[in-house]
């Protein structure tokens, strides 16, 4: 009857149904349940996450990690970089995860900016010292291993690279304006900053299609970073949490330097890290980048896609020395969340790509300057020299200030608080905020976030 | 109720061929072919990129043909574990059935309720169903659901991006009309006489009739889950993402890779292109009735 | 396919029989007493999944959503009760107000042109035209793209320096664009990825209404020498108004909690540009509660979303009372 036939029907859907939900439990609960020691048997098999931020190579842990598997049959790494851009994706999206309990990577990499945040909140991160890590201390210089220590006192995050600073530049680009390309002679243009934008400005002159400099944001970020080495080593608040914009002079300086590039009219007017940014970059949109040694990776890794293409825009780029003397703009961390199911083997993979040999790897592969004092003083490091970016002598670069770098303190909101300037900062830079409010509004959105 | 418009039309045409108003002039459908051009253009585009390499993506004069590149750029998608690509259309699959079966058949249950039985407060009940569809349920509420989640332990899961999704307000709306016109009164009045329990009379009944108004619902349900970005991204992981998720994390990762970003795009929108090219006739027919009984 | 809900058919519906002419089973007293209860309970019994899921995925959130706004939340850490705080500090805070501005904004950009399309579209789609089917597909293929999709290619086109609209737009003489930059650009931009979204498909729901229009109208028009303008004004757009007004209702939830298209305009940012020229309310609630993990201001925001949507269905209600009401 028809009854029965339309019962079949029913029950076709109904197990349809409970067949999807049960999939779906299925696929819910495949996250493994949790070990509560962390130990497993020796023979099985498992796999750690990385998860990472930054353009182009990033942390530069490609071969690092390669090397690592083979090594480790058992614990595997998935190595997983999640979006270039620290402050706006990354981090506020750490930080659901780390308080969610699910999400976060066996082993995650912490910029600067977030790192006074994540040392006030212990209940985030494993305790490294209980797998034996208190022994690499004598590794890195104090003020690295310092900021990897919580308020509670306990080891969290180990190193990774330090800032360093110096400029990359176009050699076939200053070459069309008239300019020199000898990385000698082009850091003589510009000794003082002044010089820098005077020398954009002759290089504009002849130069009409491309811009001088990528963005006001990258060179706002550079001058802060050797002016906050001048003023106490301090940057948008005090050691004491408490905002300090409008009367740190490093920042007032940042800012007028950036007010200055944008009056001189040298600018290409993109925000680094966004996509129009890195297309610029593979098209040849501007001439200069300040760079920190892991800038350096960005750019060859953004240009070479990632390293599938080795030759790409080889011999383009050079490096000379900055205007303003050393500064130290980024440098990340690697910490273990509380919510890893491999908490020692975790702990044993941030060991080793914080050891002086991944770092040295990790330099290879994007510039990414060493933390660790054996790496600083290898000659690998001090007689590095790059291919791609026309032979540039990296350590002659870098390797004399490298062990000087100013540790700049940064407060627990620092990386919320810089989202929100430099959002002013790309606002005068694309036209959006008229010039003459841009300090104001730099300082109340930075006192929106502080009281917020 | 086609047959006879058809009829119909047939007659005026024989009769009213020179004062046609429904004879399209050039414009009109010159006009149509624009409007064709501009829907199709994107996907095109879609296509063109996702064939190229990404510094042809970038070039000026803009590449119009598509390329050679198809091949690898989906290998290379599918090569990129980090985007989980294949996950996410796995999920945004079972995620999307999961909600449109619960959906449909909450509906026609309440629809059927509300449309052809006495019982007390149903205006009361049928009214505040209205109210409740102009609350954005999910964005409104995102901050406790997540809260929710989170003491659940269910962020990252596809439970957690289903179950907020399982009722529709505007469902049971379209069911409770679209019942009402499709059930006469009689049929259901003539299966109580036999006997009939109620959840019988739904199931051979109602069912039967409201069938049309289910597959228009269904669709619809369908496609507005399928798109769902905002609840997704924020409480799902990049390991167990949506489609929708794993193509902003794509983003993400590579930035700036239009090649290997607009392959995964491609390659999203495709299985909806193909049921659409497979059931188009019925789509249009359906979404059409579906739209003059609704 | 209008709002109105016959409420009162039912009502008038004959009384169900009482017992059962037919006792197939059981004995009439025990059938007397299951049938009541079928006629008593199981309307409550379907409609109770609705209700019941109601309550713990729409009333539980929002009485929460209220709850959480008194509260003041530490970064990432513990929470204090802060009575009314958020909601003084939400009257004065401008970009609150910027982002309410911007939704609204970008809502009547991307609504009114659309609804004016499509029906200009569904008029052109009732003529008849060789190759219906071909024209009805072409216009509603893109419904099945996604909305990243969508948002992930429009977003490229209009691409500052290697965008292709640009490139056109060079082509007669307009230097590049940045489009994100300004308001008007920006909300044009997003504006346009709504509407080439959505266009085709209310063309479609249009023309279905269209065609229960009957033909006899239309002719009796022509043979009194109204041209097709005049017949599209006097004639289709009086019949089309409840579905016009649907329509209407449909975008005006859309419209004012839309948040992937401007998101992925910006590079996956909540901040929709540099100064916020195009952040909606949504995307200030995510902004609030997932980047700056202010929780309780992020509900307060979320309420007056419910406030600004209450407001614009409002405004339809009246729309529907002053125009829908002679169609029917």
């Amino acid at each position: 009857m028809m009854i029965n036939k339309r019962h079949g029907r029913l029950a076709a859907v109904a197990v349809a149904m409970a067949a999807t939900l049960a999939a779906t439990a299925a696929c819910g609960g495949s996250d493994a349940p949790a070990t509560t020691d962390g130990t497993k048997a020796a023979d099985e098999k498992i796999t750690l996450t990385l998860q990472t931020f930054g353009g182009g190579t990033n942390f530069g842990y490609k071969a690092a990690v390669e090397k690592w598997n083979q090594e480790h049959p058992n614990v595997q790494v998935k190595y997983n970089n999640l979006t270039p851009d620290f402050e706006n994706q990354y981090w506020p999206q750490m930080l659901n995860w780390l308080q969610a309990g699910k999400g976060a990577g066996d082993v995650i990499g912490i910029d600067e900016g977030g790192m006074g945040l994540a040392k006030a909140r212990p209940q985030f991160f494993t305790d490294l010292s209980q797998y034996g890590l208190d022994s690499r201390k004598a590794d890195f210089p104090a003020w690295k291993w310092e900021n990897g220590v919580n308020t509670e006192g306990k080891l969290f995050a180990l190193g990774t690279d330090v800032g360093g600073m110096a400029v990359a530049y176009r050699k076939d680009l200053f070459k069309k304006a008239g300019l020199p390309t000898d990385r000698e002679e082009v850091a003589k243009l510009w000794s003082t900053w002044d010089d820098f934008i005077a020398t954009g400005k002759k290089f504009q002159e002849k130069v009409k299609d491309v811009k001088f400099v990528d963005g006001l944001n990258t060179w706002f970020n550079v001058v802060l970073s050797q002016e906050a080495a001048k003023n106490g080593n301090v940057s948008y608040y005090d050691k004491e949490n408490k905002l300090i914009v409008d009367t740190n002079p490093a920042v007032k300086s940042a800012f007028d330097f950036a007010s200055k590039v944008n009056e001189a009219g040298i600018s290409a007017k993109l925000r680094n890290f966004q996509d129009p940014w890195t297309a610029g970059m593979k098209k040849g949109a501007f001439a200069t980048m300040g760079a920190p040694g892991w800038m350096l990776g960005v750019i060859q890794g953004n240009i070479t896609e990632n390293g599938e293409k080795p030759d790409q825009g080889k011999g383009q780029w050079d490096v000379a020395a900055v205007p303003g003397g050393s500064g130290n703009w980024g440098g990340s961390w690697l910490a273990v969340p509380k919510q890893s199911q491999h908490p020692k083997e975790a702990a044993e993979l941030a060991s080793y790509l914080t050891s002086p040999e991944a770092q040295l790897l990790a330099f290879k592969e994007g510039g990414n300057l060493p933390s660790t004092i054996p790496a600083q003083d290898s000659p690998e490091l001090q007689g590095a020299v790059n291919d791609w970016f026309s032979g540039a002598p990296l350590g002659e670069i870098f390797g004399p200030s490298i062990k000087t770098l100013p540790p700049i303190f940064l407060g627990e909101k620092h990386s919320q608080t810089k989202t929100e300037v430099e959002n002013v900062v790309l606002g005068m830079d694309d036209g959006s905020i008229p010039a003459d409010q841009a300090w104001q509004k730099f300082i109340d959105e930075a006192k929106k976030v502080a009281e917020g | 109720m086609t047959t006879i418009a058809q009829t119909r039309q047939r007659a005026n045409d024989r009769a009213n061929r020179r004062r046609d108003p429904f004879r399209a002039t050039p414009l009109t459908k010159a006009a149509l072919l624009f409007a064709i051009l501009l829907s199709v253009f994107p996907i095109y585009w879609m296509i063109v990129i996702a064939s190229r390499t990404t510094s042809q993506a970038v070039d000026t004069p803009p590449p119009l043909l598509p390329g050679g590149n198809l091949g690898e750029n989906i290998a290379r998608v599918f090569a990129t574990e980090d985007a989980h690509f294949i996950t996410g259309l796995t999920n945004s699959l079972i995620v999307t059935s999961t909600v449109t079966l619960s959906v449909v058949l909450i509906s026609t249950l309440a629809g059927f309720a509300f449309a052809r039985l006495r019982f007390r407060g149903r205006k009361l009940l049928l009214g505040s169903i209205l109210l409740t569809m102009m609350v954005p349920i999910q964005q409104m509420g995102i901050v406790p659901l997540y809260q929710l989640m989170v003491n659940l332990g269910w962020t990252g899961t596809l439970q957690a991006v289903i179950l907020p999704f399982l009722l529709n307000g505007f469902g049971v709306f379209m069911m409770t009309q679209y019942t009402e016109q499709a059930v006469p009164h009689e049929l259901v009045e003539a299966a109580r006489v036999d006997g009939a329990t109620t959840m019988r009379i739904y199931w051979n009944v109602i069912l039967p009739a409201v069938r049309p108004g289910m597959a228009v619902l269904a669709l619809q349900v369908f496609m507005l889950n399928w798109n769902e970005f905002m609840w997704p991204l924020i409480v799902l992981t990049p390991e167990n993402p949506t489609v929708q998720v794993s193509i902003a994390f794509l983003t993400g990762q590579h930035t700036a890779d239009y090649a290997l970003i607009f392959t995964g795009t491609a390659l999203s929108v495709l299985p909806l292109l193909i049921v659409f090219i497979a059931f188009g006739r019925q789509i249009v027919g359906g979404l059409m009735e579906g739209a003059v009984k609704a | 396919m209008s709002l109105h809900v016959d409420t009162d058919r039912t009502g008038r519906a004959p009384a169900p029989p009482r017992g059962s002419r037919h006792g197939r089973r059981g004995s009439k007293g025990r059938r007397e007493r299951t049938g009541r209860f079928d006629l008593r309970v199981t309307p409550y019994l379907l409609i109770s999944p609705y209700f019941l899921l109601f309550a713990v995925f729409g009333i539980f959130p929002l009485g929460f959503t209220l709850w959480v706004s008194l509260q003041k939340y530490e970064l990432a850490g513990d929470a204090e009760f802060a009575g009314l705080d958020n909601y003084i500090k939400l009257m004065s805070d401008g970009d609150f107000w910027n982002a309410v501005v911007n939704t609204v904004g970008i809502f009547i950009l991307s609504t009114v042109p659309q609804l004016i399309l499509a029906l200009l579209l569904a008029n052109a789609l009732n003529k008849r035209i060789r190759g219906r089917l071909f024209f009805r597909l072409g216009v509603l293929i893109p419904l099945i793209t996604s909305v990243v999709a969508v948002a992930v290619v429009f977003t490229q086109l209009y691409g500052r320096d290697y965008g292709m609209i640009n490139w056109v737009l060079n082509l007669v003489g307009i230097d590049n664009i940045a489009w994100q930059n300004e308001k008007w650009s920006s909300w044009l931009a997003i504006a346009t990825m709504v509407d080439w979204r959505w266009t085709g498909y209310n063309a479609i729901i249009y023309l279905a209404a269209m065609q229960t229009i009957g033909r006899d109208l239309y002719e009796a028009a022509s043979i009194d020498g109204a041209t097709p303008r005049r017949q599209f004004w006097q004639i289709t757009l009086p019949m089309l108004r409840p579905t016009i007004i649907f329509t209407v209702f449909v975008s005006t939830i859309g419209g004012l909690t839309l948040f992937a298209e401007p998101v992925l305009f910006n590079n996956g940012t909540m901040t929709g540009g540099s100064n916020g020229q195009f952040q909606t309310v949504a995307m200030y609630i995510v902004e609030q509660g997932f980047r700056r993990f202010e929780y309780g201001y992020a509900a307060t925001v979320a309420w007056m979303l419910f406030v600004l949507i209450l407001i614009g269905v409002l405004i339809n209600y009246a729309l529907v009372r002053r125009i829908g009401g002679g169609s029917r």
